[in-house]
């Protein structure tokens, strides 16, 4: 009411009309638009555009890119030919001496109406840019439980979760970060189970971020870790909703960022990192085979290569005769020491890996298969490598992908040829201390302020029940220990 | 509880059998002895500790004895829990190189050994304590490795005859008791463990955790080796492991003989951190840059061209001093009570 008083009180000056067309209520408006388009003179995604109202003329400046048709239509033109009075209720009003917060609307899509008989400055949210459908997941592909996966999109992602925990205690936060980028994030939790310290804390690494682009989660995931020179990825990175919502129903902590199709969770702990959402809709035995498979398949997939190493440089008198006649008669051919023939073929599996990956999807399989089954057979052929080496570097390379977190592929793989390096050198002995100093490492690394190798240290008996085996649902009633949560029932 | 274990439980175990030798079969019972000696002499640890709740051993002395005499006593302590760490080192390198490296020599597995000490002590007492207890559960899969042995063996060696002489006890007991040393680096941490009020009972868990663990080894040492093999087959526990073997593995020895370099790095690790506490009271500053002069030290120290035997003597000095620290608590005990009825004439 006092704004329509307002208005009523504008003495309406004269209108004045230029070569366009279009009209200005006076020199200040002109100045001003003549100033917006100087300041928007190279970006001609930034349209402007005079529409005659009831108000007289409104500019409406919009980034064409960023902003839809319809949506423009439908939130600004329409109401601007039939309801404008409800614009001045339902817009942001803004000061039009204000540069860097009209640059800043611009760029994350909102459309500016300049009122030039008022000389008011009105912001209404237009951002609407084409998403990638919800589909099903390549990444993180289940056989049992939702298929569906998150997007891109920072609003579809929160609404995949929020349609999945309908909870008024379900709070998310928006932040924008990265200097150059302005990527929006949000951070999401259960108030009433969330550890606080923990959020303080991950919100304090947040706003001290001092990086200037964000194109993807994992950047902000190494930024914010505890240990960002570990070779451990710190949290659980997921694309799977289900998964999200199961942790933040622990009292974890999720970050979604704009245009990044993975969420974080914080803290997690090392166990986890072979703990797939699907684990808790199989049958119990089976989850718990799986998942111990995972679990020790990281471990053998740093400790196979490198003990036939050892065995075959050091420590001979380890292989009963038969198998040691076998191995040999493999490797009458080869001419490297096995040091070199594992670095051989664990670099070309990396190598068809990468070169698979990176092709076209047809070319790649062809790629894979032609490299796997010819190179292999070809390589041994020529005595490059022993036949055995082969099936020990297909069944190592296999067991690295078991994790559910990618991340943690890619780090068993780095770790492994830390392991062959130190069996070359030092045979067993050299994979001991190597291991010795992987168990020291994972004992020092921490997640948001907890050890990462809970539950198994700290211990918790109920968390022992959800670890490498999981125990029938009815014994799952506790909140992890990880999580801190303030409720510690379910 | 792990920490008390894990410390105690070095390289000591490997050649307990040989050390007890001198009382033939009957030295299966010895351990409960240590055992038993090594849970009374933890009450006055932990009560003298419990009185001064947020001070470690160094400070006490300090505090009791006055600053010069107590850092004077610390200074002993430090040299002592630097010597047996040095032990523990010098023995598993050497161990090593006799069995799994023998085309090596041991300065570089040296330098990575005390490497990743300094790695675990660098993440504090917590670290060093969770280290102990992966360590512990790591390689506790190894008493499996003693089946064959127990398979093979005799039990009728088993049964004590004790046709032995005195002399030959105190010889088996002073040789063999070293081996648990370790849990007296409690006066030292005491002060950092949360529950102080189990701290007792975890203690002795740990303390009968590892007397298990040796009386096990000894028992089933007596029931394979003959008494001849006992007394000259240097480090019994592995030739137990070579006892039997999988299908695809043989020699087991190996496995186990790398694998403890958790138990060592455990143990060591405690020591070290405790001797760097014992620098930073002596010198009055708490610097970080101590435990690398402590690693430096003992790098040098297993360097130096000494013959073994100036080493095992340097050892065994260290031995001597690790009783008078299992009774120091007692003395400050005493002087404790001098000390408060002074204060309460005053």
């Amino acid at each position: 009411m006092i704004l329509i008083t307002k208005m009523k009180l504008v003495k309406k000056p004269m209108l004045a009309y230029f070569m366009d067309g279009t009209t200005s209520t006076n020199a200040l408006v002109e100045k001003r638009i003549r100033y917006y388009k100087e300041i928007t003179k190279d970006n001609n995604d930034v349209l402007y555009k005079n529409i005659p109202t009831n108000e007289g003329i409104v500019t409406i400046i919009f980034s064409q890119s960023l902003t839809d048709s319809k949506t423009l239509e439908i939130m600004v033109l329409i109401p601007l030919a039939n309801y404008i009075h409800q614009i001045h209720q339902v817009a942001e009003h803004m000061n039009p001496s204000n540069i860097d917060e009209i640059t800043q609307k611009l760029a994350t899509g909102e459309t500016l109406l300049y009122f030039h008989e008022t000389n008011r400055l009105l912001s209404i949210h237009t951002y609407s840019v084409k998403e990638r459908e919800v589909t099903t997941s390549e990444m993180e592909s289940t056989f049992i439980g939702p298929q569906d996966v998150f997007t891109e999109s920072i609003q579809t992602n929160l609404s995949l979760v929020k349609r999945r925990i309908v909870n008024p205690m379900l709070k998310n936060e928006d932040l924008t970060i990265g200097s150059v980028s302005n990527t929006k994030i949000t951070i999401i939790y259960i108030d009433d189970l969330v550890d606080r310290t923990s959020l303080e804390q991950l919100k304090s690494r947040l706003t001290k971020l001092d990086y200037p682009k964000f194109f993807d989660i994992s950047t902000l995931m190494q930024l914010i870790e505890d240990n960002p020179y570990s070779l451990f990825p710190q949290y659980y990175m997921t694309v799977k909703p289900d998964t999200t919502s199961h942790y933040l129903a622990d009292g974890r902590i999720v970050i979604l960022m704009d245009n990044s199709q993975a969420a974080l969770v914080c803290p997690t702990s090392f166990l986890e990192m072979f703990i797939s959402a699907e684990d808790y809709y199989n049958r119990w035995p089976s989850a718990s085979l799986v998942r111990s498979l995972r679990f020790f398949g990281f471990f053998l997939t740093i400790m196979i290569t490198p003990t036939y190493i050892s065995a075959l440089t050091f420590h001979q008198e380890v292989l009963p005769y038969e198998l040691l006649l076998n191995l040999q008669e493999s490797r009458m051919k080869v001419s490297f020491s096995p040091l070199f023939e594992v670095l051989f073929i664990e670099l070309i599996v990396e190598v068809l890996k990468e070169a698979g990956a990176r092709m076209p999807a047809k070319i790649g399989q062809t790629i894979g298969i032609v490299g796997g089954i010819v190179i292999g057979t070809a390589a041994v052929e020529a005595g490059l490598v022993s036949n055995i080496l082969i099936v020990i570097v297909a069944t190592s390379a296999l067991l690295s992908f078991l994790p559910p977190v990618f991340h943690m592929s890619n780090t068993s793989r780095t770790i492994r040829y830390v392991f062959i390096l130190s069996a070359g050198i030092f045979g067993l002995f050299g994979q001991m201390l190597a291991f010795a100093w992987l168990i020291a490492h994972l004992l020092r690394v921490k997640s948001l302020g907890t050890p990462f190798m809970s539950p198994v240290i700290p211990r918790r008996v109920s968390d022992l029940m959800d670890s490498v085996v999981r125990f029938p649902i009815s014994f799952l009633k506790r909140k992890s220990g990880i999580s801190r949560s303030k409720k510690r029932s379910i | 509880m792990f920490l008390v274990q894990s410390i105690m439980f070095g390289t000591g175990v490997l050649s307990l059998p040989e050390r007890l030798s001198s009382l033939g079969y009957s030295q299966a019972l010895m351990p409960i002895l240590f055992g038993v000696i090594a849970s009374i002499s933890l009450w006055p640890m932990i009560w003298i500790c419990s009185k001064y709740h947020a001070k470690n051993l160094f400070e006490i002395n300090e505090e009791i004895l006055g600053k010069s005499l107590g850092k004077c006593i610390n200074a002993f302590i430090v040299i002592q829990l630097i010597l047996l760490a040095t032990a523990k080192v010098s023995n598993y390198v050497q161990l090593i190189q006799s069995t799994a490296l023998q085309e090596q020599t041991t300065s570089i597995p040296l330098i990575l050994v005390l490497l990743l000490v300094l790695y675990i002590v660098n993440g504090g007492i917590k670290n060093v304590a969770r280290f102990c207890i992966m360590a512990f559960f790591i390689t506790i899969p190894m008493v499996y490795f003693l089946k064959w042995s127990i398979n093979k063996g005799d039990i009728s060696h088993v049964f004590p005859l004790f046709n032995h002489s005195w002399n030959d006890f105190f010889v088996a007991f002073d040789q063999g008791f070293n081996t648990v040393f370790g849990y007296e680096v409690i006066l030292i941490f005491f002060p950092y463990i949360i529950n102080k009020q189990k701290a007792f009972k975890h203690a002795l868990i740990g303390i009968w955790i590892s007397v298990s663990l040796f009386f096990l080894t000894t028992l089933v040492s007596v029931m394979y080796f003959s008494e001849w093999q006992l007394s000259n087959v240097q480090y019994s526990v592995l030739h137990l492991f070579k006892a039997g073997g999988f299908s695809f593995v043989e020699r087991i020895d190996i496995f186990g003989i790398t694998l403890w370099v958790f138990l060592v790095l455990s143990s060591v690790s405690g020591y070290i951190w405790a001797s760097m506490k014992g620098v930073n009271s002596i010198i009055s500053k708490r610097k970080s840059s101590h435990v690398y002069i402590i690693a430096t030290t003992i790098f040098v120290i297993l360097t130096l061209p000494l013959s073994h035997e100036n080493l095992e003597r340097a050892f065994i000095v260290s031995y001597r001093i690790g009783y008078g620290l299992l009774l120091w608590p007692i003395i400050l005990i005493a002087l404790h009570f001098i000390k408060k009825s002074r204060w309460n004439h005053e």
